[in-house]
């Protein structure tokens, strides 16, 4: 299916993973360092990175940041619960997406196969029109159609909703969205954003967020799905 | 010494004025003023007056005084000398009040000097009620605080008061005695009030005959300090308890943390095993069945490891846990230490080196496997994976065995070789620590010994820690 590199200092959960993707027919690189990974990533040419952001050698964050200087590979950050803030700096570097420890293999395997399809139909607009799922994006006109339909959208929800779409599948935090869709001024405002969250969900009738999805305490993503 | 002076100057009185006797005379008086007091004076006046007149005044040797402008003299004399007499006798009556008051300002600043000095509220309690009753030359004093609704007595000194004298002090329990109005007798018991900030916050119960009661000046400034005093310890105590509590805060939401933290990691790889055996159930083959059942056993060891670590670890830090200390030798605390990590497919890459000579330590062997393990598990994760893993001992010259774990692994910044063992240091934030570290240095301090980075041999890290030598080898 796909070649996965892991980066991870701690053998066991190396081996565990090995075998468990091994299984779901992927080809598995590891790397147990900072620097290790690194070289990885250029010499092996992995489909996507599953980085663990605790690294004997180098900062998961520095790991990120420089694969994202020559590669748009992309990553999925493995990190334990309670260090927030270190994801969101993660995803703010470049990373795609995160797990938190502990994971069942379900899981880290939808989120691969999720950050992969978004890799390769990346949301970059093809002239001024994008098409994210069943979503179609005319961007000249700031006009979002489903099935040929309409929907009524203010220019601030177009802007989110597309700001969204451009980086389909992808976590992005909430100063990131706040940044690009309210000006630079803006950043800690992560309240206005659910409110407009709220308002899109219900204009797209997805009530229980599955297609513009959630991260608490992080950010939103919109979902091909 | 005025007959002496008068019988010093009679050869000479042909030649001496009326004047100038006169002042030559008063000069004693002066004198007996300044070291007598008024009475002297007094005494000093009459005898000049005396001799002036029977042996200087003509007609000499009678007491009659002939010509008017002798009867001026005498007049001058005596006007003079009461006047000096009174001048001086009230700059005396003021250098005595002044040495009091000096005294008085010694007392106090001696008080207060032993109120800062103290530290402690038991010593503080006791250094009032003693002070109290040594300035002022009581029987007994003692000192009664609030507690609750009442007052309680926490300190005496001297005799102590009997229960009826402490009961008439503090009869008012809700309100101590007159703990705004100073200073009140009641039947044979002074009490004064400490009051700061507006606030009363004890009371001094004192008997005796001393000079207490005319000191009532002098006490009121004892109770000022003493109440400042007493609230300074007071809110100290308060600080101090704060500032434990915080602590305690502290440390529990690092422990929570790093628990958490460190138990995810195994956590995960045991999830991820057996998710994988579950839902790739039809694919998954024997050797691999195999491999992911001795990671899931592996992991929950260590997890294992991990909660009775904990445990220990907060035992000893509430003193709960002694230490079964006994003699052992270093080379079964390694051993033992393998085995309690046995599942570890990483081991063939220790080895073990010390002196055959190498005497036995007395130590609690349960924590200090624990301690190898941790170091040896941790070596074993950071260092690469074909690189060896050093055990080594060897006694140190200052009487201790050293026991030192070294890879050759990316080693340990120097500004980092401290926090490190810190509960709070995040593996997460790079580099490595976890709380395995600080349950090491734990269980290591608790034997009295030290653990360290030692990283000047080489590249790589090498943990070392002391253990105490047993008695019955400390010779060979």
């Amino acid at each position: 299916m796909a070649r996965v590199l892991v980066i991870d200092d701690d053998r066991a959960l190396l081996q565990a993973l090995r075998v468990g993707l091994t299984l779901r027919g992927h080809e598995v690189i590891v790397a147990v360092a900072g620097e290790e990974g690194l070289s990885k990533v250029a010499l092996e040419d992995p489909e996507i990175v599953i980085l663990d952001l605790g690294l004997p050698d180098l900062d998961g964050l520095e790991v990120c940041h420089r694969i994202r200087q020559w590669s748009e590979v992309p990553i999925i950050v493995l990190s334990a619960i309670g260090l927030e803030s270190r994801k969101v700096a993660a995803l703010d570097g470049g990373a795609n997406d995160y797990v938190t420890k502990p994971f069942g293999m379900a899981e880290l395997e939808a989120r691969i196969r999720t950050a992969i399809r978004d890799h390769r139909s990346d949301g970059t607009p093809k002239g001024d029109q994008l098409v994210v799922g069943e979503l179609e994006f005319d961007l000249v006109h700031h006009q979002v159609m489903r099935e040929g339909k309409p929907i009524e959208l203010t220019a601030r929800e177009f802007d989110l909703l597309a700001y969204l779409a451009r980086h389909v599948g992808k976590v992005c935090t909430h100063q990131m969205i706040l940044e690009h869709v309210w000006g630079p001024e803006y950043g800690t405002e992560a309240e206005y954003l659910r409110v407009y969250v709220y308002r899109l969900r219900r204009k797209l009738g997805d009530v229980g967020g599955h297609q513009l999805r959630t991260s608490p305490g992080i950010g939103y993503s919109l979902s091909a799905d | 010494m005025v007959i002496g002076l008068g019988a010093a100057m009679f050869p000479l009185r042909g030649h001496l004025s009326i004047a100038t006797t006169a002042l030559i005379l008063v000069i004693p008086v002066v004198i007996a003023v300044a070291i007598g007091g008024v009475v002297a004076g007094v005494v000093a006046t009459a005898a000049g007056f005396l001799v002036y007149d029977f042996i200087f005044i003509p007609p000499y040797n009678t007491l009659y005084v002939g010509a008017a402008e002798n009867w001026v003299a005498l007049g001058v004399y005596v006007i003079v000398t009461i006047v000096i007499a009174q001048v001086v006798a009230r700059m005396n009556a003021a250098r005595r009040e002044a040495r009091l008051r000096v005294a008085e300002v010694r007392r106090l600043f001696d008080l207060s000097e032993l109120l800062v000095r103290e530290s402690s509220m038991p010593d503080l309690l006791t250094t009032i009620v003693e002070t109290v009753r040594r300035a002022f030359d009581l029987d007994s004093a003692a000192l009664l605080l609030p507690v609750g609704e009442g007052l309680e007595l926490v300190a005496t000194s001297g005799a102590p008061l009997s229960e009826l004298e402490l009961h008439q002090v503090s009869v008012d329990r809700a309100v101590p005695v007159s703990l705004e109005a100073g200073v009140v007798r009641r039947g044979g018991i002074q009490a004064v009030a400490l009051v700061a900030s507006g606030r009363g916050i004890g009371l001094l119960a004192l008997r005796g005959s001393g000079g207490a009661s005319k000191d009532t000046e002098l006490l009121r400034a004892f109770a000022n300090h003493l109440a400042l005093a007493l609230e300074r310890a007071e809110l100290g105590e308060y600080a101090v308890r704060a500032q434990l509590l915080e602590e305690v805060d502290r440390l529990r939401r690092s422990l929570l943390g790093a628990v958490s933290h460190d138990l995810r990691t195994p956590l995960a790889t045991i999830k991820v095993s057996a998710s994988t055996l579950v839902e790739s159930s039809a694919k998954v083959t024997g050797p691999d069945i195999r491999k992911l059942g001795e990671l899931i056993v592996g992991q929950a060891d260590r997890l294992e490891r991990l909660v009775s670590n904990v445990l220990d670890m907060t035992r000893i830090q509430s003193g709960a846990l002694e230490l079964r200390r006994q003699p052992t030798a270093v080379a079964d605390l390694v051993d033992e230490a393998l085995s309690v990590l046995g599942s570890l497919a990483e081991l063939e890459r220790v080895q073990w080196q010390a002196p055959a000579d190498l005497p036995l330590v007395d130590v609690d062997h349960v924590l200090i496997c624990q301690v190898l393990a941790n170091l040896i598990d941790n070596a074993t994760r950071y260092a690469p994976g074909d690189t060896q893993v050093t055990i080594s001992a060897r006694r140190s010259q200052d009487g201790a065995v050293e026991v030192a774990v070294a890879d050759r692994g990316p080693g340990v910044p120097a500004n980092e070789r401290t926090s490190i063992f810190q509960m709070f240091n995040r593996r997460e934030a790079g580099g490595r620590g976890g709380l395995g570290l600080a349950i090491a240095q734990v269980f290591v301090e608790a034997h009295g010994q030290r653990i360290w980075i030692d990283e000047s041999d080489g590249p790589g890290a090498r943990f070392v820690f002391t253990l105490p030598l047993a008695d019955a080898s400390a010779g060979t």
